[in-house]
């Protein structure tokens, strides 16, 4: 069975790209999220085996979103979406407990590695 | 026993708060003294001191919470004196957020909480102590919270201390923040055992720094090897992992107690800084006070009117020479604020990843408490400045020839009644064409005026709000947001802000303040039946003109003062007083706007004034165009002009 993948970001442009990624990859995608908020609740409605999350979005950010969602679950594997000048951030949410984080602008490929590798299939 | 102890509550606050404070500006001083080769010492008994005091103080308040953090931190300071030598920055750290954490209890206590103690910061000084000792840490402490990315059982709760390992672990050459994956990396390890040691440290890593991209740490474990292997396999971008066991040395050295120096018998009193504040309103009053009377007087009949005005005489010697004293004891050293530098500065370099010293000299000036308010703020401003936009990183300031760490230099001097702030730094320098581009974009300035502009001008237009040439917002001195605040601080205390700047020299900014802010020259002008007051210090000259009979351009009429020519605005039209005379003789009196020199007509002058300020309060603090508002000797309100904001299009 595919995993499954929700999708955190308040772009659209960003969402749709990362659902291609991920569809190619041989994943579901469940769900999509445009803010924290709602990213913690589909989390709990869809239970994604991977939640690819954004960190500056509007309502909640990532980074709060991802304690929530792991005070959820522990277990959540929650990969941030940063780009370059957001160091600081992303190890926030390392401590909030994001597993992994890939860096824009990624390759597909990229984004792949890293999420095997999280989910201990590399 | 069971007393009040309440009344000794802000008491204790305040000298906690010193003692914290000191041992914040001791423990950079220490870490400096240690890449300096000078003898650590007597800085180490000075913070086992404070850190004592702190706890004893806490102890008794029955704050067993900060007594118990406090205690830990001395301990930590205790072994670092008895093993002696300067401590790595790991340790330094450490202490620096246990006194960060402590001070946020002392705030907690000081609200009437009685604040638990930070587990997590506890735990990392006892962790330093231990190593500091030569002993492995003892087990026991709150650990990281467990998650796991697979199943639950794979990563238990930091295991009591089994074996020591030793992790090394390298990242890809192609990782793009392989700083950010080797705090990962460490985070995962500190879920699977206790970190023990950590090259580079997590605050290294914080800042970006990740020399060779390696990481070297050793934990403390009962989980087999092959565990943290696995564990460390879930991390995407590692060019290596190599888990062993590591070697322990142990050291045993007693620690040597050393007798506490007596406390230097104080002789002054504590007094609340508000106070002091009312003794300098009740004494401005009394000048006021003093200057109506004379007013009363003149208009008395002859032989009274001489034995009043001997009176008034001798009372107004009496107030003057109570005011002074009054700000004497206002008298603050610039050290209570230039001794926070060293730390804000080295805390800031560490985030954004660059060595900078800072250098402080001239502080024992003394100056009014008042000023020292206003000043906190800006003077922080043009350090962080410097720090973040001024000086380079480290690559490239060996690229450019210069030393990997960067200088910053804050420098007080003390000319006639001013006292003179200097921060520079050897950094970048300043770009005279990229300030001029971004002010012309920004319709701050006209293309042909920005060309015109002297450059000491120009790079006043920094000051701008808006007008920034960093490319990149960050979040520590934002986006010119912060200069224009330090320039209009710095002129509505009557002083000036001034910079210097050299293409890949570096940039010097220089604030020219008066010793107090409570009185201030003003220059006095009539509009219609309104008297106001223009601070002197802002004030280049007056002039005489029909401005029916002077050019025009952009609007205004243009009047040629020194050499140029200046804007003339009708005062009366600014403050919304109505149309100006259509002609006839106006005086003009040049001052300075955010753009340069301006004019403001006015129907007389009326002369120069002492004045005592007050600060406006209020909703009358929010008219643009008054900062403050002083009572002349017949007892009317006058408001004193901001021009900047008057003028501001």
């Amino acid at each position: 069975m595919p995993k499954k993948v929700l999708i955190v970001d308040d772009a659209v442009f960003m969402r749709n790209m990362i659902r291609d990624i991920f569809t190619a990859g041989g994943f579901e995608v469940v769900g999509e999220a445009a803010n924290g908020l709602e990213a913690v609740e589909k989390f709990r409605e869809l239970r994604p085996d991977i939640t690819t999350m954004d960190i500056v979005m509007p309502f909640k950010s990532g980074i709060e979103a991802t304690r929530e969602i792991v005070k959820v679950d522990p277990r959540a594997v929650v990969v941030m979406c940063s780009a370059l000048g957001q160091e600081a951030l992303v190890m926030e949410a390392i401590e909030a407990g994001a597993s992994d984080f890939i860096v824009k602008p990624f390759r597909s490929e990229d984004v792949i590695s890293v999420v095997k590798k999280v989910l201990g299939e590399a | 026993m069971n007393w009040d102890l309440s009344r000794y509550l802000a008491l204790f606050v305040s000298e906690s708060k010193e003692h914290l404070e000191a041992l914040s500006q001791g423990l950079v001083r220490l870490e400096q003294a240690g890449a300096g080769g000078e003898d650590p010492t007597p800085i180490v008994d000075e913070l086992f001191r404070h850190a004592h005091s702190v706890k004893g103080m806490a102890a008794a308040m029955q704050q067993e919470g900060i007594a118990l953090v406090a205690h830990r931190a001395e301990d930590v300071i205790g072994a670092l004196r008895a093993r002696g030598g300067a401590p790595g920055s790991e340790v330094v750290d450490v202490l620096l957020a246990a006194t960060d954490v402590i001070s946020g209890m002392v705030e907690k206590a000081a609200a009437g909480g009685s604040p638990a103690p930070d587990e997590a910061v506890a735990e990392r000084l006892d962790v330093q102590a231990s190593l500091l000792r030569g002993v492995e840490p003892v087990a026991g402490g709150v650990s990281a919270p467990a998650k796991s990315a697979v199943e639950p059982a794979a990563r238990p709760l930091a295991p009591p201390a089994g074996r020591r390992l030793r992790i090394e672990v390298e990242v890809l050459a192609s990782s793009p923040v392989p700083a950010v994956r080797g705090f990962l990396v460490l985070k995962r390890l500190g879920d699977v055992g206790r970190i023990a040691s950590s090259i580079p440290a997590a605050e290294e890593l914080r800042g970006g720094r990740m020399p060779d991209r390696r990481l070297v740490v050793e934990i403390e474990t009962s989980l087999p090897a092959e565990e943290i292997e696995r564990t460390l396999h879930q991390i995407a971008d590692l060019a290596r992992v190599e888990v062993g066991e590591a070697e322990v040395e142990v050291e045993e050295t007693p620690p040597a107690p050393r007798p506490e120096p007596p406390a230097e018998p104080a002789r002054t009193v504590r007094v609340r800084a508000e106070l002091l504040d009312d003794f300098l309103d009740v004494a401005g009053e009394l000048l006021l006070a003093t200057a109506r009377l004379r007013e009363i007087g003149r208009a008395t009949p002859e032989p009274q009117r001489r034995e009043h005005e001997e009176g008034v005489d001798q009372l107004q010697a009496i107030v003057k020479d109570l005011h002074g004293r009054v700000m004497e004891a206002r008298m603050t050293p610039l050290t209570v604020l230039t001794d926070r530098l060293p730390r804000a500065a080295r805390d800031l370099a560490r985030r954004t990843g660059k060595q900078v010293e800072v250098v402080v000299t001239g502080a024992e000036i003394e100056v009014d408490r008042a000023l020292l308010d206003e000043i906190a703020d800006p003077v922080l401003h043009l350090l962080r400045n410097a720090v973040d936009h001024g000086v380079e990183g480290a690559a490239q300031r060996i690229a450019a020839g210069k030393r990997p760490t960067g200088r910053v230099e804050v420098s007080a001097r003390r000319e006639r009644d001013q006292v003179i702030l200097e921060i520079s730094d050897d950094g970048r320098g300043m770009d005279p064409e990229a300030l001029r581009r971004a002010a012309v974009a920004r319709g701050a300035i006209g293309a042909e005026a920005a060309a015109a502009l002297p450059e000491a001008e120009v790079l006043l237009l920094a000051c701008l709000p808006g007008v920034s040439t960093t490319s990149e917002v960050t979040d520590v001195s934002g986006r010119g947001v912060g200069m224009d605040a330090v320039k209009r601080n710095a002129e509505a205390l009557g002083g000036n802000l001034s910079i210097q700047s050299r293409s890949g020299v570096g940039t010097r900014f220089t604030l020219r303040l008066p010793l107090t802010v409570a009185i201030q020259p003003v220059l006095l002008v009539r509009v219609g039946a309104e008297v106001l007051a223009i601070p002197v210090s802002k004030v280049h000259g007056a002039a005489e003109a029909r401005l029916e009979a002077l050019e025009r351009a952009g609007g205004s009429p243009q009047l040629a003062f020194g050499g140029g020519h200046v804007p003339v605005h009708d005062l009366g039209t600014l403050l919304g007083a109505g149309p100006a005379p259509e002609a006839g003789r106006r005086s003009v009196v040049i001052t300075e706007g955010d753009a340069g020199r301006v004019g403001l007509a006015v129907d007389q002058l009326l002369g120069q004034q002492e004045a005592v300020l007050k600060p406006l309060h209020g909703p009358l603090s929010l008219v643009p165009g008054l900062s403050a508002v002083t009572v002349l000797g017949n007892g009317r309100p006058v408001f004193v002009l901001d021009v900047a904001r008057l003028v501001a299009p």
